[in-house]
């Protein structure tokens, strides 16, 4: 796994280093770096950013994953807060986890584990999620053609889910495509 | 008098030099006079500003003035309860080009000098030239998405029918810009001050228009708070707004502006020479090495001039509707799927507050009238 590291303490970057030798973290250290830091991500294409909260370049980080530039990585964040309530809260963001304190060589892997493992959650409840959108938006798709069969073909209900149904089973196509393909031919007619 | 609050109220700002109120009422003692123990926090992103104000480890903040609606929307942020309580600033950012684009530009256009503000078409043409000639898209800087800066940009490109892509926007910090300028990995970029004097005065950059001559007094920052912690002390937050109300208004004058760029080029502020910070807070937009300067008066707006008759003296700070319509539209334009119509008037409402100004309002005359 790859992770690119933005972090201006050269002493608190050389210790990550040294505990994630021989894990399966392969780290790229970079200072806050502007424009640099978008060829580093465009190169190297890392799978995980660790960032310290303080470093101008988060706003970089932020942009390109408003405008979807960079797949979703989990980007994790030291910060010097002790305030574990409020470290607690924010890590519910599910894409940042904030890390406390000086990032305490020894916990960093451990740490790196659990913002990998809440990451891919995360993710897993966003595609969970985007699944249940497209079906409810299918079954709205279905309910339309069925109405305009009713209106426009004096099917009853019955009958038109039925023509559906068979049309989708001889085809081998998707009761919603179906349903698209009955609507955009109904459509033109009067 | 001593407004009750947990000691000291933690206000974080960004090193710009619309960070004005905030620093002068600071260093002038304007909070202490509201009963407010204010300790400011300069803040390296807009990202982790608003982290930490959604998180309480900043009480309030100055924020660029969409990002509030974008956190509304569920764009920016996690929470979903940035207010603004009120304006803090009008106007104030820049475009600055790299002199390599300028002579690129008179090159295309058949100029011996660029006009200002640069009218949007001379790029059109550079950008022409530039297909024709198979060289790569210009790369221009922004500092955030959910920025005026941006809104601004793709308003500019428009008035010419250039498409936003048909350049190459990349985000960073203004700290990097004038850096990025310099080694050519940027074209060019849009920020506040004092980013574009800094490159004038570098000799690296030309500020070839400033936001004024793309949208005029419209909100650019904004104080920032949450509304579970007004809930909380209401009081306490129209006091601070009573307070950058004062300090807007102590804005006003020029002389003062003077000794507000004297205070802001400190070290712990802006850390930056006088004659950098100086020019824009005097109404003076520094375009090129060696060439006169544009008299720009309302280049930083923090209250306003003349005090137009029906609205006086708070027109400027007061979050109204109408500056919530204009930076939703601008919004929607780009993000048309998270700034729905169908939620726009409850996401503005809930968001711009001119019922919590109006009460700080009350407060400000209370104090004033002492």
């Amino acid at each position: 796994m790859n992770i690119l590291l933005i972090d201006d303490n050269q002493n608190r970057a050389q210790a990550i280093q040294q505990a994630l030798k021989g894990s399966q973290y392969s780290i790229t250290h970079l200072v806050s770096a502007g424009s640099s830091l978008l060829r580093e991500v465009d190169i190297a294409k890392p799978d995980m950013i660790v960032i310290d909260i303080e470093s101008p370049d988060r706003d970089i980080l932020e942009s390109l994953h408003t405008l979807n530039q960079i797949n979703p990585k989990p980007i994790v964040m030291f910060t010097e807060t002790q305030d574990s309530q409020i470290i607690k809260r924010s890590i519910k963001s599910g894409v940042s986890a904030y890390v406390t304190g000086d990032a305490d060589p020894n916990r960093v892997r451990a740490i790196l584990d659990a913002a990998v493992a809440r990451f891919e959650e995360f993710q897993d409840l966003k595609s969970e999620l985007k699944s249940t959108q497209n079906q409810l938006g299918a079954r709205k798709t279905i309910e339309k053609a069925k109405r305009m069969l009713i209106e426009k073909q004096g099917l009853d209900e019955d009958a038109a889910y039925k023509a559906m149904r068979k049309m989708a089973m001889d085809s081998g196509q998707k009761l919603e495509q179906v349903a698209t393909n009955i609507m955009n031919m109904l459509k033109n007619l009067p | 008098m001593k407004i009750h609050h947990n000691t000291p109220l933690k206000v974080g700002f960004v090193k710009l030099t619309d960070a004005a109120p905030y620093i002068v009422a600071k260093e002038l003692g304007i909070y202490e006079k509201f009963g407010l123990q204010v300790e400011l926090l300069a803040q390296n992103s807009w990202s982790t500003l608003r982290d930490k104000l959604e998180m309480g480890l900043l009480d309030a903040a100055q924020m660029l003035a969409p990002m509030p609606l974008a956190n509304q929307v569920g764009m920016s942020g996690n929470r979903k309860d940035i207010i603004i309580p009120m304006i803090t600033s009008q106007n104030g950012n820049g475009v600055t080009l790299s002199k390599r684009l300028c002579e690129e530009i008179k090159l295309a256009n058949d100029l011996t000098k660029i006009p200002f503000p640069m009218p949007a078409k001379l790029l059109k043409k550079t950008l022409e030239r530039r297909i024709k000639d198979k060289h790569p898209k210009l790369k221009i800087a922004c500092v955030f998405p959910f920025s005026c800066h941006y809104l601004q940009l793709i308003d500019y490109l428009h008035v010419a029918k250039i498409d936003i892509d048909e350049i190459e926007c990349v985000f960073m910090p203004p700290t990097s810009m004038a850096i990025s300028l310099e080694s050519g990995d940027i074209d060019g970029f849009c920020a506040g001050g004092p980013y574009n004097a800094k490159s004038v005065r570098n000799d690296t950059g030309v500020t070839v228009l400033t936001s004024y001559d793309i949208w005029q007094d419209r909100a650019e920052k904004v104080l920032a708070i949450t509304q579970c912690e007004y809930d909380k002390t209401p009081e306490v937050f129209q006091h601070l707004c009573a307070a950058l109300i004062e300090a807007c208004q102590w804005l006003k004058e020029v002389p003062n502006r003077f000794e507000a760029a004297r205070i802001m080029s400190r070290d712990q502020y802006l850390d930056t020479k006088i004659d950098i910070v100086a020019p824009s807070l005097l109404g003076s937009c520094l375009t090129e090495e060696g060439q006169s300067p544009r008299h720009l008066p309302h280049y930083n707006r923090f209250s306003s001039i003349f005090s137009a008759a029906d609205d006086g003296p708070y027109a400027v700070n007061r979050p109204t509707f109408d500056q919530a319509e204009w930076l939703y539209g601008k919004l929607q334009h780009v993000w048309p799927h998270a700034f729905e119509n169908k939620i726009a008037e409850q996401v503005m409402k809930q968001c711009f507050r001119p019922d919590i100004f109006a009460k700080a309002i009350t407060t400000h005359k209370k104090h004033i009238n002492k």
